[in-house]
């Protein structure tokens, strides 16, 4: 059984991405027509880029962090009927090529949900983000118990099921520890896969500061006692 | 008693009458009335009969009655520091879901945007 690219539905958080969303949006389209792109409160073009890239965009009317605009945008696919989700960074880091292969797993019933890791992929990575990359898997592993090689990595895929048995509730950065959670929780049958991520100095200037581990590890610790 | 002890003593004996008005007005909860009230009245005895303290403190092992209402109140602030964290955050996710449903309910799409112009 193969899926129809209309199936998946390709979700991408975005707060002040002019330059950067529609190239994204664009890129995806080519194969994929459903994107829908969660503008967070930007001040800038950003909305207005993706839509004229052919998106379909969702607004926060402020800004509530890329957890919460994540689970927006999930909210959205699932409404209009995906079988598949995907979720996508809107700077360009992804590669819309590593998007069948997390797919394939997901339509030979293999698995509920793919994540995509940069570590199981020889790339070369900035020695301090290394470094707080694998900080945050340790992590993982000692609150969550679930043994990923790459925590905060924003390509990943779901089912509609899986979607359906998952909530984002922590709005910034923690949701992605606390997607592992409830992944791990759910008892949903999971993989990783090797996917690419472009370090450009977009990105790099666009992405999470080192210290930025110590408030998400806080925030999802925090989180846990809602 | 020191002029300091009389007017911190009127100055919580007016607070305590607020207090009881407030759960009488049903303004808070009568749990709330009690824990206020309690903290109210045990810092007018702290504050009008000392020795009292003293004689908590060392019941507890701590030298100083004035150490023992300094660890109390350390005690409190983090505490209270802990649950207003939490009640923030409780606020953040209503205000998340509130911009969510706004969000959900108003989808744009190129086609839509270009009908609109």
């Amino acid at each position: 059984m193969t899926h129809s690219d209309r199936e998946v539905h390709i979700v991408i958080a975005a707060y002040c991405e002019e330059t950067a969303v529609g190239d994204t949006v664009r890129g995806l389209r080519k194969r994929y027509p459903n994107v829908i792109v969660v503008d967070d409160g930007s001040f800038d073009r950003t909305a207005a880029e993706a839509l004229g890239s052919g998106a379909t965009v969702l607004r926060h009317v402020v800004n509530r962090g890329q957890g919460a605009a994540l689970q927006t945008g999930i909210s959205h696919a699932l409404r209009v009927g995906a079988r598949y989700i995907v979720t996508f960074d809107a700077d360009g880091q992804h590669a819309v090529d590593d998007i069948p292969l997390l797919l394939e797993p997901l339509e030979a019933g293999r698995c509920d949900v793919v994540l995509g890791s940069r570590f199981l992929r020889s790339a070369r990575i900035p020695p301090m983000r290394k470094l707080t990359l694998k900080a945050g898997v340790i992590f993982t592993r000692l609150v969550s118990g679930i043994r990923v090689t790459d925590t905060h990595n924003g390509l990943r895929a779901f089912t509609r099921e899986a979607a359906e048995r998952i909530e984002i509730r922590l709005d910034r950065m923690a949701h992605a520890s606390e997607l592992l959670d409830q992944i791990g929780r759910s008892n949903l049958r999971w993989i990783e896969v090797p996917v690419e991520v472009r370090y450009t100095d977009y990105s790099k200037r666009k992405g999470q500061s080192s210290l930025a581990g110590f408030r998400i590890a806080w925030d999802f610790l925090i989180g846990r006692l809602k | 008693m020191t002029p300091f002890q009389i007017l911190a003593i009127s100055g919580l004996t007016v607070v305590v009458i607020l207090t009881i008005r407030a759960v009488a007005r049903k303004k808070i909860s009568p749990a709330a009335g009690v824990f206020w009230l309690a903290l109210w009245i045990g810092g007018a005895i702290a504050i009008g009969w000392p020795a009292i303290t003293v004689e908590v403190a060392r019941a507890l092992g701590i030298a100083r009655g004035a150490d023992l209402v300094s660890y109390l109140s350390i005690l409190a602030m983090l505490v209270g520091f802990f649950l207003l964290n939490l009640r923030i955050r409780r606020m953040e996710s209503q205000i998340t879901a509130i911009v969510r449903e706004l969000a959900l309910n108003e989808p744009q799409t190129g086609a839509a945007r270009e009908k609109k112009s």
